[in-house]
This record gives structure tokens, C-alpha cells and sequence, in this order.
């Protein structure tokens, strides 16, 4: 079985269009990365997110309004996977200050509820929890195991016997449980997954990965221009640059318009990111290391035409990596659970796009600069 | 074929040590659901005989019950070790990143925090959430800034501030280690598998709690202060006896039994001889071991030293639950006074096969001393002896305690404990009158060191925030491996099917390749004792697409070569040798971007980086070196090889 057998096809004399095309992708992405904006997801912005799975079916728009209900301001909610789950995510990492009385209020009736009128006193409060003092040990031991039955996240302050302190979490994801708890009480659910990332973390997280993504480019920069020469290295890492945009501007174009695909960027995506970054540069130097070897044996051919008789012997080889490795990537998609889903989205319009470039653009960059420099390009 | 065999040997050599990499993560898989099968029969059971027993002691009775099973066969455990370890998002578990919250530790060291003071530590909280700063620099920049001394809150008055600063400093980062030592305790106790607790930088410390399936629980062990206890440990002779009695009861003997009470009265009587012990066991070396362990179910697992003067005994980790499930029983609780427990050293004492060795004590339940009242602990060198000694100060209502406790124990030995585990058991040589102690007999410094650090842990605050939190549910996991796992066999046969449609037999040859390939990658994973996420599977499956990449680039040569008219060998060789420089820089360059992933990822990103740099290694590995070997066979035995 052949495909793309023996053809010869001028793609350097077509490279007009393939300027006018990846352009337009270009400036289509930068134009909607402008106006629509990239989503992040908690890892870069910081926040809380909690996913939960109820038992029974649920209507999106019942939780909905009870989690509006809760005083946490921006709010969003969207199903998780098919069954019965739901993704709730704010970006507070702490209760906000004009909430908090309201918090204590839930906390001072539930105890009220397990001992009623219990004498009791708030002795310690911060961001993240507050402190009660009790009577005695005993009463701290009851209302400590009552509170946490009831959802709270309560524990003694220490473990000596004359301990009368009792210490409770009001963490985000605690007031969102506690409260869907009591609101759902014919529903249990059960947390599949629950993150929190402090401001200053998502900062770190954001910095590292553009210093990841940057760092990649120079160390491949690197390598090819001292396997190949300088031009090839820059036509490559400039092509390199073109697939990131245009994948990036897909992201801003597609947020929120396709129901189940989640399109934020987070930490696995910037990893798909650089995975892509790795992929395309592969078919890259596949057609560059044919045109080193050209170079090589017909000394005399004008660069333009060694660069197609490059382009079209390497053609079937380059579609049939391509084709697998996308086969590959779209059963991650179909089958590899929700986790995976954005992540192997990424790669398949990565793998796409970083074939196109590889084939067409970096061949017609290293052309440009030749023809332009007026040198001659030889090994 | 004679030129090959060394090859092959090779491949065969690789073959047979990836099984033997993998066989456990096999029988792992096996003994974890035979092991469910008892267990859910066991819950049926119980269910039907106790229809009120609550949930909580259920649960309590299925632990027990598959803990015994897993104690009575070390295989099982030895399989479990050895598996291929899974990421948390495949397991299921918590990753906290902790922070220790210097501004109330400040808030608690200073002396009289008064208004003024709780201003300038909320705007310091706030400003060092978002910059790097540390609480200490902005507190000690503020105060300066309207021109108040430090000494006022904190130190001396003959300090002056940036001398106070340091020492702050220095106070903060043992917090760290305070907190790290107590979190450690904690979670050795709390007994999760594979847990991780490290410390970043400075002020944070990262732990991972594998397979935790109450969330709730285990954040409980992040929080709060530690308990210290000065416990007073029983005599040689009484501890004694009553292992004799408890080791009695679990024999099965009672106390009618002639033989058996003419030892134990002796033992009590001629007390002070715990050589007696050695003349028992003396006599029983001539048993078997089989029949040692029948005799003495207690001293064969808590293991006593016949030269020993102390009561002391010595405990297999892997033998803990059973000693716990020995406790629990209702003819060894008739026998223990309800006022002694015994307890285990917090740190393993050696090491024997590889397994930890704990020591026992047995101790009273009340404590004499808890630590609220130490005000300063040190590590030191004896400048007389040159050994390692710890100096403990208390306050002035701990010491007329301890004056009184010292005086009427002389002699005697008091375990240290944290949180329930002893971290020290010290003789007492004098009466001790001004609070200020001397603690000797430490192997070296680092266990003097751990020693000042667990009797401050017990008496000054390490206040944590939790300033991230990754956890993934059980059920999760177990869904994210079941699609892991669906995507991988379907990949591979996609994959697979296409290269046998496009390149006929070698194409076969290469989907072969294939699968030695991924074998490879597991097996190294589980060999490094590496982690497995589910982007790592996502790598794996990736890795199956572009492996074949190599192959197609080395067909596609041949085919080339074959069209100018070669012969089969040439144009193989041929093949293979002009598309390497190809298939070199391609993967390298992939290879790169992998190892950057791996630096600057954390968690389940790193496990994706991982897959995928082993997965270019063996996928070279077997197109150039396995594939390559087969066509030579092929070609030597004059087969036909199609190429499509």
C-alpha cells in the first residue's frame, strides 16, 4: 500500500498561499486571544475547586442557585464527566471577609443544634478556622465528634485530657459541602476531587511554566542550529512559535462554546503544550534532515528546488507519523476519562497544525532568508 | 543465526528481567482482589451476626480483619512493595503544600502583643501572601517605621533590632522542622502507605498521603499542637511478669498449669535476675523456632535481649498489627492492669532483612509531666564526656513538679513521648531541682538533635496553613485507571492494525517492536520504584504513536532503497542506517522537552514527562536494535519479507 507516492508538487512556488493562511490563523487567534481572553484554570489564577458526585440525578440549575446562595460571588458550575457530578469553583481560596459572620452564624446554630445553649466562647479566629473554648473536656469531645458527623471540619486543639478547646476549618470547600449537605440532605454525594491553590502558588505556577515553555525553545534552538545550521534552527523554532499561537487562539476561540470540553489552561495543558512544542519539531527536522542530505548529493540544485524534491520524498513518511500519532491522541480523547479530554484535544489540533508548519512553513522561512541574504546554503 | 545468538540473548536477558520487574505489580493485582473478595464476604457476615454494629466499628473490624491477612503472609506485603507505585490521581489521596504561618508564630512568641502590635502583623500577613518578603523583614521594616524597638515585643532589651530579627528568623525556620517532625509522627502513626513529607524552600513542606480515604482525618493530622508526655516506665520485673502472664494467655496455657507457674512465680520472686529469661530461653533453644513461636506467641515477636538488664523489647515493624491484634483480645486485656499500656519507640532502633526494628516499652498511661511546661530546649556536647546531650529548661511550676517527680524516682527511667510514641527513655540519676535537666544517652548528635526539636515541638506553637491542596477520590482514581487502561489497549490496537495494513509483515515486525517497548517502560518504571499518573499512561499511549515514527521513517528508507534496485540485505541495511541521523535528532530534540517538563512540572505532569523520555529510549530501542535483529533473521533464513 502507497500514499503520496512519487509526487511533485511545487510548494515553494505556492508559499504565497501558505503565508496568506497561516496569517490569517494568526491574526484569527491573536484577535480572539485579545477580545476573548485565555481561561485559566485555579493552577495559574489561584482559588478553590471542588468536584462532587451525587447519587442520584441532578439539575444543574437547582445547585446552581443554592451555591449562588452561599455568598461566595463569582460562582461556576458546570457538569463533570456524564454522571450525575458536578464542578463547583470560586476563586477564593479563604471566606471572604463579609461572609465570615454569617459562617460563624451556621457554626454557633449547629452547636446549638448537638448541645443546646452550651456554653461556649470564640477564643482564636483566622483566615482559615476558628477556635471555641468549652466548659469542660468532655463537652469539647462530644461536640467535636457531633460537628464533624454533621459535615464540619472540627478537631480538638490538642490531645491532653484537660483540653477544652475545639477548632473548626471554614475553609471554601467546607462551607460549599456543609451547605449542600443540608440542602441535598436526600442526595449524598460524595467529593471525587478537591483542589486549592493559595495566589501566591498560582503566581509561581505561571512563572515556572513560561519559563518551561521559553526554555524548551532555546534548548531546541540550541541543538538544531549546531546539528544543522543557523537558518534551519530559526526557521524551525519560528515555526515552532507559530503552532503555540495558533493553538492558543484556537483555546480563546473554543472556550465555553463546545458543551463538555473544558477549556482551560491548566498545568497538563501547558504539559500538551510542550509536548507539541516536541512533536512538531520532530517533523521539522525529518524534512530538514532530507534537505541536509540533498544538499549533500546534488550540489548544484538551487535550494528551491532541493527543498521540494525534500518536502515531496518525505511527504508519505510525514502524513503516516502524523496519522498514527493523531490515531493515538483521539482514542486518549474518546476513551481516556475526562482528566485527559483537554489535554488530548490540544495534541490533536497541535499535531495538525505542527504538521502543516513543519511540511510548509519552516521550509519556506529557511527559503525566504536565503533568497533575501543572497548566501548559499551548503553543509 | 550463529552471529545473532548473542543478540538474541540480549533480548531474551531484557525480556526476562522485565518480568521479573513486573511480576509483583502482577500478583499485587491478584492479592488486592482476593483480598476484597474476603473482605466483602467477611462484611456480609458481620453484618448479618451484629445488624446494630455502627458503621465506624465496622469499618474498624474489616481493617483488622484484612490486616490479619495481609501480617499472615509476608508475600503479600513483599508484592505490594515492589509494584509498580501509582500517582495519586490513579490511587486516589491528598497533596497538601503547608506553609508554617509566621505571623502567629510571631503573634505567639511575642511578649505582650498588644494593639499596636496586632495592627502591624494583620498589614504584614497581608502583604507577604502576595511577595516574597518574610513576615519578620516587613514586621521589623514596619516597627522602624514608627520608630519602635523590637526589644519591646520580642528578646532582650539589650538586643537591638536587627540582632532580634535573626533570632526570629533562626525561630521560624525551626518551626519548619518542628512541624515537619511532628506531620512525620503523625502520619508514621496514622499508618498510610508510601506517605511523602518534604520540605521546599525556606517556610513549606509538601506532603502526600497516598490512598487516604478519609479526607477529613487526615487533614486533622496537619493541624494542631503536639502532645508531650513524661511518662515513668515500669520496673524490669514487673514489665517482665506481666509479659509472662500476656504470653501465657495467647498460649493458650492458664495459670493451673504446673510448669509454666513454677517459672512465673520465679521469675517474680528472684526478681532482680533477668537472666532468668535467658536460662527460659536457653532451654527452649533447644524448641524449633515453629515450636518457639507456639510455646511463646508473645516473646517470639516481641523479642527480649538476654543480656539485657531492661525490659525493653524489641519489635518487627512488619509484626505490629499483630502485637496490636494480641492486645485487643479479651483473655490478654483480663491480664493487663487497666493503668500501664506499652508503646513503641517513634524511630526504628536497627534494621534487620531489610525490615525496621522498633523498641517497647511499657510505661504508665497517666503521664507525670506534659509539656507545656518546658521552656527551652539544646542540644549539646558535653564538654566532660564529649557525648551528645540534650538540655531541657522548664518553667517555675514545672519544676517544683519535676523536683518532686525526679526525687521519688531515682533510678527509675522516664520515656519521652510525642503524640504516643517515645522518643527518648532516659534514666533518672539525680533529683533535679531548678527545672533545668540534662538528657544523655543519644547514639550522636542528629538523634540530640530530634530530641530538642520533639521537646519543643511539644511546648511551642508551629502554626500551618494549607496553602495547597490537590485531593482525588477514590472512585476517581479507580475510573482514571480503568480509562487509562481501555485507551491503551485500543491505541495499541489501532496502531497495531494500521502498521500491519500499511507494511504487511513489517509491519508486524514493527507492532512486535511495539509491545517490547511498552513492557520496557513499565518494567523500568517499576524498577526505579518510579511513579505511574495518568497523563504517564497518556505518555505511554503518545509514546506507541511516535515509535512507530522511527519505524516508518526506517520502512520508507528501505522502500526507497529496494526501488534503485538493491538487494533485500542492502536495501535493509541500507535502510537502517541512512534514516538514523533522522530518527536521532527528531527524538532528541523531543527527548529535550521532556526533560524541561520533568524539572518544572510537578506531580502528574512529571509522571507524563517520565513515560514519555523512557518511551523514546525503548522505542528506539526495539526499532533499531530488536526490529533490526528479526529482519537479519529473516533475511539470513532467505524468508520473504513483505513491506507492502
Amino acid at each position: 500500500m502507497r500514499i503520496f507516492e512519487n509526487i511533485h508538487i511545487d510548494w515553494m512556488g505556492r508559499r504565497k498561499l501558505f503565508y496568506i493562511v497561516s496569517s490569517a490563523l494568526f491574526f484569527l487567534g491573536l484577535l480572539t486571544m485579545i477580545f476573548r481572553g485565555l481561561e485559566f484554570g485555579i493552577d495559574f489564577k489561584g482559588g478553590s475547586e471542588i468536584v462532587l458526585q451525587f447519587e442520584k440525578p441532578i439539575n444543574i440549575g437547582n445547585i446552581r442557585t443554592e451555591v449562588e446562595k452561599l455568598g461566595l460571588g463569582n460562582i461556576e458550575l458546570k457538569t463533570y464527566g456524564g454522571e450525575n457530578a458536578v464542578l463547583i469553583r470560586t476563586e477564593l481560596q479563604s471566606i471572604p471577609a463579609n461572609l465570615y459572620p454569617r459562617v460563624v452564624q451556621s457554626i454557633q446554630s449547629e452547636i446549638d443544634n448537638a448541645i443546646p445553649n452550651v456554653e461556649r466562647s470564640i477564643t482564636d479566629s483566622s483566615q482559615n478556622s476558628i477556635t471555641f473554648t468549652l466548659a469542660n473536656p468532655d463537652t469539647t469531645n462530644i461536640l467535636v465528634e457531633k460537628l464533624f458527623e454533621a459535615g464540619f471540619q472540627t478537631a480538638k486543639v490538642s490531645e491532653e485530657p484537660d483540653n477544652k478547646k475545639m477548632i473548626i476549618s471554614v475553609g471554601i470547600s467546607d462551607w460549599i459541602k456543609e451547605n449542600l449537605k443540608i440542602k441535598f440532605k436526600d442526595n449524598p454525594f460524595k467529593v471525587l476531587k478537591e483542589d486549592q491553590v493559595g495566589p501566591k502558588v498560582g503566581k509561581e505556577l505561571k512563572q515556572d511554566a513560561v519559563i518551561a515553555v521559553f526554555l524548551s525553545l532555546v534548548v531546541i534552538l540550541i541543538y538544531l542550529a549546531f546539528r544543522f545550521k543557523f537558518i534551519f534552527a530559526f526557521g524551525a523554532v519560528l515555526a515552532l512559535f507559530h503552532d503555540v499561537l495558533i493553538t492558543l487562539g484556537l483555546y480563546a476561540l473554543l472556550y465555553g462554546v463546545i458543551p463538555g470540553l473544558n477549556l482551560e489552561i491548566d498545568l497538563s495543558i501547558v504539559a500538551a503544550f510542550l509536548t507539541l512544542v516536541g512533536y512538531s519539531i520532530n517533523d521539522t527536522v525529518i524534512v530538514f534532515d532530507r534537505v541536509r542530505e540533498n544538499l549533500k548529493i546534488h550540489k548544484t540544485m538551487p535550494l528551491f528546488d532541493v527543498l521540494n524534491m525534500s518536502i515531496n520524498r518525505t511527504m508519505s513518511r510525514t502524513i503516516l507519523t502524523g496519522g498514527t500519532t493523531l490515531l493515538a491522541v483521539l482514542v486518549i480523547f474518546i476513551f481516556g476519562g475526562e482528566v485527559l479530554r483537554a489535554f488530548a484535544f490540544t495534541l490533536a489540533f497541535g499535531i495538525i497544525i505542527g504538521t502543516y508548519s513543519s511540511i510548509f512553513v519552516a521550509s519556506a522561512l529557511v527559503l525566504e532568508y536565503a533568497s533575501k541574504t543572497k548566501k548559499k546554503v551548503e553543509f | 543465526m550463529k552471529e545473532f545468538r548473542f543478540k538474541i540473548i540480549v533480548i531474551i536477558a531484557a525480556l526476562a528481567l522485565s518480568v521479573y520487574l513486573l511480576w509483583p505489580t502482577y500478583k499485587d493485582y491478584k492479592n488486592t482482589k482476593s483480598i476484597k473478595e474476603i473482605v466483602t464476604e467477611k462484611q456480609i457476615e458481620l453484618k448479618r451476626t451484629y445488624p446494630e454494629i455502627t458503621k465506624q466499628d465496622l469499618q474498624k473490624k474489616l481493617i483488622a480483619i484484612e490486616d490479619s491477612i495481609r501480617v499472615s503472609d509476608p508475600s503479600i506485603d513483599d508484592a505490594r512493595q515492589k509494584r509498580i507505585k501509582l500517582g495519586l490521581d490513579l490511587q486516589g489521596g491528598m497533596r497538601v503544600v503547608l506553609e508554617v504561618n509566621t505571623a502567629k508564630l510571631l503573634e505567639k512568641l511575642a511578649k505582650n502583643p498588644d494593639d499596636i502590635f496586632k495592627k502591624v502583623l494583620s498589614e504584614a500577613e497581608k502583604e507577604t501572601a502576595l511577595s516574597d518578603e518574610s513576615v519578620v523583614d516587613i514586621i521589623g521594616r514596619k516597627f522602624e517605621q514608627q520608630q519602635i524597638r523590637l526589644s519591646r515585643y520580642f528578646g532582650t532589651i539589650r538586643e537591638d533590632d536587627a540582632e532580634i530579627v535573626k533570632k526570629l528568623k533562626e525561630d521560624a525556620e525551626d518551626a519548619v522542622n518542628r512541624a515537619i517532625e511532628i506531620i512525620r509522627n503523625r502520619v508514621d502513626q496514622y499508618g498510610v502507605s508510601e506517605p511523602s513529607i518534604q520540605r521546599q524552600g525556606g517556610r513549606r513542606i509538601i506532603v502526600e498521603l497516598p490512598g487516604v480515604a478519609k479526607e477529613e482525618e487526615a487533614k486533622n493530622l496537619l493541624q494542631g499542637t503536639a502532645l508531650l508526655e513524661f511518662r515513668i516506665l515500669k520496673d524490669p520485673e514487673y514489665a517482665v511478669s506481666l509479659m509472662q502472664k500476656i504470653d501465657d494467655a495467647l498460649a493458650g496455657k492458664n495459670l493451673e498449669d504446673s510448669t509454666k507457674t513454677d517459672t512465673t512465680s520465679i521469675a517474680k520472686t528472684e526478681a532482680k535476675d533477668t537472666s532468668l529469661i535467658a536460662a527460659d530461653t536457653s532451654q527452649q533453644k533447644e524448641l524449633s523456632e515453629e515450636e518457639f513461636k507456639k510455646e511463646h506467641p508473645f516473646f517470639a515477636i516481641a523479642m527480649m535481649d538476654p543480656q539485657g538488664q531492661s525490659a525493653d523489647a524489641y519489635v518487627r515493624e512488619g509484626k505490629k498489627n499483630l502485637l496490636k491484634q494480641y492486645f485487643d483480645r479479651e483473655d490478654v486485656q483480663k491480664v493487663m492492669p487497666n493503668n500501664v499500656e506499652f508503646v513503641y519507640s517513634a524511630k526504628p532502633v536497627a534494621i534487620d532483612k531489610g525490615e525496621n526494628i522498633y523498641m517497647m516499652y511499657l510505661v504508665n498511661k497517666n503521664p507525670e509531666l506534659t509539656g507545656g511546661v518546658i521552656t527551652d530546649a539544646q542540644a549539646n556536647i558535653d564538654p566532660s564526656t564529649s557525648a551528645p546531650i540534650v538540655t531541657m529548661e522548664m518553667n517555675s511550676e514545672g519544676a517544683t513538679d519535676w523536683a518532686r517527680i525526679t526525687g521519688a524516682n531515682i533510678g527509675k527511667r522516664i520515656a519521652i513521648m510525642l503524640d504516643g510514641v517515645a522518643f527518648s527513655a532516659p534514666v533518672v540519676r539525680g533529683k533535679i531541682p531548678g527545672g533545668r535537666s540534662q538528657i544523655e544517652g543519644m547514639a550522636n548528635m542528629e538523634e540530640a538533635k530530634l530530641l530538642e526539636i520533639v521537646l519543643k515541638a511539644g511546648a511551642l506553637p508551629a502554626p500551618v496553613d494549607i496553602i495547597e491542596e490537590r485531593t482525588v477520590g477514590p472512585s476517581l482514581g479507580q475510573d482514571s485507571i480503568n480509562s487509562g487502561l481501555t485507551a491503551s489497549i485500543i491505541g495499541y490496537i489501532a496502531v497495531g492494525f494500521f502498521m500491519i495494513l500499511y507494511y504487511k509483515k513489517s509491519g508486524s515486525i514493527a507492532a512486535t517492536g511495539l509491545v517490547f517497548s511498552i513492557l520496557f517502560i513499565l518494567a523500568i518504571l517499576a524498577g526505579f520504584s518510579a511513579t505511574l499518573t495518568l497523563p504517564g499512561i497518556a505518555g505511554i499511549i503518545l509514546t506507541m504513536g511516535m515509535a512507530v515514527d522511527a519505524n516508518v521513517l526506517i520502512f520508507e528508507r528501505i522502500r526507497e532503497e529496494m526501488e534503485t534496485g538493491k538487494t533485500i540485505k542492502a536495501s535493509i541495511d541500507g535502510g537502517f542506517s541512512k534514516s538514523f541521523s533522522a530518527i536521532f535528532d527528531s527524538n532528541i530534540t523531543t527527548f529535550f522537552t521532556g526533560l524541561i517538563l520533568y524539572q518544572f512540572g510537578t506531580g502528574p505532569v512529571q509522571g507524563f514527562a517520565l513515560t514519555l523520555m523512557i518511551g523514546i529510549v525503548t522505542s528506539l530501542f526495539s526499532a533499531l536494535f530488536i526490529s533490526r535483529l528479526i529482519f537479519n533473521i529473516l533475511v539470513s533464513t532467505s524468508s520473504k519479507i513483505s513491506i507492502g
